[in-house]
This record gives C-alpha cells, sequence and structure tokens, in this order.
C-alpha cells in the first residue's frame, strides 16, 4: 500500500516540478520528433515562397530565376516529349546506369583491396599510399587525362565515377576488418577455422556493417561525379541535360534537371538505408 | 585417454622487462576440471592461450597427446569471457559454426546444434538472433558452440565472469554437467573462489611477478556433485567452509594486508 502510494506521488511529482530535471532534457521524443519534421516543413516552404514571390514580383529576370510553376511545367514538358533529344526518363536512366556500372566495378576492386589492406601488411603497404593519393584529388582533375588515355566514350566516365568511388569503398571495408575483435576471430579459430575460412566467414560478416556505410558515402561521391563525367561529350545523361540547358540559357530545365538529381540521390540514400536495417539488423546491438 | 600438457613454461611478451610467466608446469587429463586462479597479472589467461595456441611460450614445451601445440585447433576449443558469438547467424547457427567449416551437411548440423542447445537447456532459442539473449544465455549459446567441435578440452577463459552473481551461481551447476556430459578435460581461469572450489578436480593457484604455481589443491567437490550430491549440500559443508578459507589464504599468501 505504502509502496504504491509512494510511486503514485512521485510519478506526478516528476510531471510537475522536479527540481532536479532540466525542462528541456525531460523525454517526451514524440513531441520533440514531429516538431523537428514540422520545422524542416516550414523551412522548405519558407524556401519555395521566397523563391515564389520573388519570381513574381519578377525581382530578378525570369531567364535568370523561373516560377517554381514554369519549373514544374516544363518537368511536365521534358518527361514527356524530352529535351535535346531524350526524355527526361532516358537522361535519368542514363545516368543511373553509368552510376550502377561504376558502383559495381567499385565494390569489386575496392572490396579486395579494403580487405588486403586490413588483413595484411602488405596489402596496406601497397594500396595505402594509391588510395591516400587519389582520394583527395577532385574527379575534375583527372577527368582530362583519363578522356586523353581512353577517349571520350562511355568506359571514360563510368571510371571517372569509380575511381571517385574507389576510396570511400576500399577505405571503409579496411577500417571495418581492422575493427573485428580478436576474440571473434581466436573463438573461430579454435573452432577449427582455417585462415580463408576465417576471412569468409568472420571478418567478411563482421566488416559489412563497414562496408554498406562506405557504399553510401561512395554512392554520394559518384553521383555529385557524374554531373563532371556527364559534361564532356555525353550525348544522355542528367548531367548533359543540365550543361545543354545551361548553354542555351533555358534556366528552367537547368533548375529542373537539379532538383531531379536532388531527389534521385535522396531516394538512393532511403534505400540503402532500408537495405542497410535487412542486412546487418545486428549493427548497434552487439 | 588425452593428455594435455604445459611442461616448464615461460612466457616473455615482446617489449615487456620481465616475463609474464616462468617454468609453469601444467597437467590436464581428459577427465580433469583444472582451474587456474591467482592475482591479477599471475599469467593465468596467458598460459589458457598457450593451450590454445595463441600465444607461444619464450621456453617450454606445450603438447596435446604428444603432439606440440603450434596453432589453434578444434580439439581445443576456447570459451571467452565476451561471448564472442557471431551476431550475423541465430542461436543454432552459432552452435553449428564448426560442423559447418567441416562441411557438415545443413541438416545434420541443424540436428546436432539442436541435440546441444538442449544439452545447454536453450531448446526453444535455436531461431533467436544473439541480441535477443541475455547474458547468461549467450554464454551457454558459446559453451554449446565449443561442445560443438567435439574438442578433447575445453579451455575457459573466465566464461563466467560478465554475468550476474545468481547466473553465475546457476552457470556453476550447468558447467559440471556438460563436463560431465561431453568427455572433455577442461582448463578454466577463474577470479571466483568459489567458484573454483565449486568446479574443480583440480586447482592451481598461481601468484604474480613473474607468474608461477604456489599452491595446488585436489578439492574433489567437483566429484562429489557428478556422483550425485546436491551443490547445495555441497556448499553448506563445513569442509566447503575451511577449503575457502585455505584456498583464499595461498591466493593472497605474501601479500600485505
Amino acid at each position: 500500500m505504502t509502496i504504491s502510494a509512494y510511486t503514485e506521488r512521485s510519478g506526478s511529482g516528476t510531471e510537475e516540478t522536479d527540481g532536479l530535471s532540466v525542462p528541456w532534457s525531460r523525454p517526451s521524443p514524440k513531441r520533440r520528433g514531429v516538431s523537428a519534421r514540422m520545422i524542416s516543413a516550414v523551412t522548405i516552404l519558407v524556401v519555395l515562397a521566397v523563391w515564389a514571390l520573388s519570381a513574381h514580383l519578377q525581382l530578378v529576370s525570369p531567364v535568370f530565376l523561373p516560377s517554381p510553376v514554369a519549373v514544374w511545367n516544363k518537368f511536365i514538358v521534358v518527361a514527356r516529349d524530352g529535351f535535346v533529344d531524350a526524355t527526361l526518363l532516358q537522361h535519368t536512366v542514363a545516368s543511373l546506369g553509368r552510376v550502377f556500372a561504376a558502383l559495381v566495378a567499385a565494390l569489386l576492386i575496392g572490396v579486395p583491396v579494403g580487405l588486403a589492406i586490413g588483413i595484411s601488411t602488405i596489402g596496406r603497404g601497397i594500396f595505402d599510399p594509391l588510395l591516400e593519393f587519389l582520394r583527395p584529388i577532385p574527379p575534375l582533375a583527372y577527368l582530362p587525362l583519363v578522356i586523353i588515355w581512353f577517349g571520350i566514350g562511355e568506359p571514360s566516365k563510368i571510371l571517372v565515377i569509380t575511381i571517385a568511388m574507389l576510396a570511400p569503398v576500399a577505405l571503409s571495408t579496411a577500417s571495418g576488418v581492422r575493427g573485428v575483435s580478436q576474440e571473434r576471430i581466436n573463438a573461430a579459430r579454435s573452432l577449427g577455422a582455417t585462415k580463408r575460412q576465417v576471412v569468409r566467414h568472420v571478418i567478411l560478416p563482421s566488416a559489412l556493417p563497414s562496408i554498406l556505410t562506405g557504399l553510401r558515402i561512395a554512392l554520394g561521391a559518384g553521383w555529385s561525379t557524374l554531373v563532371a563525367a556527364e559534361l564532356v561529350a555525353a550525348t544522355r545523361g542528367l548531367g548533359f541535360m543540365i550543361q545543354s540547358a545551361a548553354q542555351f540559357l533555358v534556366t528552367d530545365v537547368v533548375i529542373m534537371g537539379i532538383l531531379v538529381i536532388a531527389a534521385i540521390a535522396f531516394v538512393l540514400e532511403f534505400t540503402i538505408r532500408r537495405i542497410e536495417r535487412a542486412l546487418v539488423p545486428w549493427a548497434g546491438r552487439e | 585417454m588425452p593428455h594435455l600438457v604445459l611442461d616448464k613454461i615461460s612466457i616473455h611478451y615482446d617489449g615487456q622487462p620481465a616475463p609474464a610467466v616462468e617454468r609453469v608446469s601444467i597437467d590436464v587429463a581428459g577427465d580433469d576440471f583444472v582451474v587456474l586462479v591467482g592475482r591479477s597479472g599471475c599469467g593465468k589467461t596467458s598460459l589458457l592461450n598457450v593451450a590454445a595456441g595463441l600465444v607461444t611460450p619464450a621456453r617450454g614445451s606445450a603438447t596435446i597427446n604428444g603432439h606440440p601445440i603450434t596453432a589453434p585447433g578444434s580439439d581445443r576449443a576456447v570459451v571467452f569471457q565476451n561471448d564472442a558469438l557471431f551476431p550475423w547467424l541465430t542461436a543454432r547457427e552459432n552452435v553449428a559454426f564448426a560442423l559447418r567449416l567441416r562441411g557438415v551437411r545443413p541438416a545434420e548440423r541443424a540436428r546436432r546444434a539442436d541435440e546441444l542447445l538442449d544439452l545447454v537447456k536453450l531448446t526453444d532459442a535455436g531461431d533467436k538472433r544473439i541480441w535477443e539473449l541475455s547474458g547468461g544465455m549467450r554464454q551457454r549459446v558459446g559453451l554449446a558452440r565449443a561442445l560443438a567441435a567435439e574438442p578433447q578440452f575445453l579451455l575457459l577463459d573466465e566464461p563466467l565472469g560478465a554475468l550476474d552473481a545468481l547466473t553465475r551461481e546457476r552457470m556453476q551447476t550447468t558447467l559440471l554437467d556438460l563436463w560431465t556430459a561431453s568427455h572433455a578435460g577442461v582448463l578454466m581461469v577463474t577470479h571466483g573462489i568459489e567458484e573454483a572450489l565449486v568446479l574443480a578436480t583440480r586447482i592451481v593457484v598461481l601468484a604474480p611477478g613473474p607468474g608461477r604455481v604456489v599452491r595446488s589443491f585436489e578439492p574433489g567437490f567437483s566429484r562429489r556433485y557428478a556422483s550425485g550430491e546436491a551443490i547445495r549440500a555441497i556448499k553448506a559443508d563445513p569442509a566447503f567452509a575451511a577449503a575457502r578459507g585455505e584456498l583464499t589464504g595461498a591466493i593472497f599468501e605474501g601479500e600485505v594486508a
């Protein structure tokens, strides 16, 4: 009896005035989550409103800043009739195709390289300086060289994106491999695992969360390199579409293209997070 | 009978001025439950790692059935303090890990794993993910996983160290049951004085600086449990309290209180 009375009293006490708890640290995750989202939504609406208003008042010439409605109409038109000989879907597919081809290549090269760096001294000795050399160079800087060597065809564009993706994939893999607990490896070895089995059954799965994080960063890097790669003699692709539109001062297509690129990046990020949750549900729960 | 022998082992870690362990000999027969106790820094885990093949001694020889120990092997399965389970596998798949490494067919290894889960009283936990299990349950999965390799020796490195006191108490009898059921010799490291007394057929007391054997006991309480006596009755026996005092004295011998 006494106990229940006590808990009741202390329960109502914490809700109203508890000298020890700081008001803003009080757990009300629901309300806080909603309000953060609402603030974000309001921010976006305000940006849109400022954009619409300045276009409407013609503060800036429509050549430089078309209204949101004009951009939306352009989106419909380009989706239906196309721009510079290809529909919006065809441009998007061309771009996504390049990014995914590069992603596959970056995984096929980057994961083994990362494993080599993480596992063996020789591997680290060989690949670490190469990656550290490549990593800080902006893709635009090596693009001309890639073109001199491999021409202006599709392989050059994919190669440039692959190079941009390689370092994040390899370095994340390596850091995942180095983070594998020694106890886990020792346990596997004492259960009879050969070195190869340790890599296959312990190190790779342990590093998987880290590899997926690398993949996410790589996709971001690749997507932003895409436009640069498509500036050069492409006939299709979102970057090419924006570049051609800019040359003719078709600003509404430029802005529309930028928004499409942003939307696709958002969808990709979201998808990878879903994949992460499905593939490595144990991450952060060990 | 299987025989694990550490003969005059000295261990010297790189960069350390003094050896961690000097001339320690320990002998584990196939039906022994040998427990190493001692203050921190006495090298008990190092010795266990030598037996596991994870640490190479500077001097002395480690052999199993007369063959030198040079690398880890499934004849000596190790269970660590932190369970070191694989979170991407279910409890059953964890237990079946050693069988998978050997290429045992899936149906057969699931059957074997379920038997072992039964043995550690986790009959219905096979499909559970590791993070859904409590500390005690995880350690049971770890033990079942080690037993799946059908080792001649179990090497236990403070297997109950991370558990709460009540779970630890219960796990003591589980360990004894497994020892009886598996016919494996056990070499175990612990900090728990009572745990050592309950479990061991032989207790080896080590002292630090450098690690060396100071005494060896044969308490015999685990044999009494194995022949059917209740664990509470054993612990209530005045002989148990006396052994406890003696062991505590041996561990802290020479230390200024």
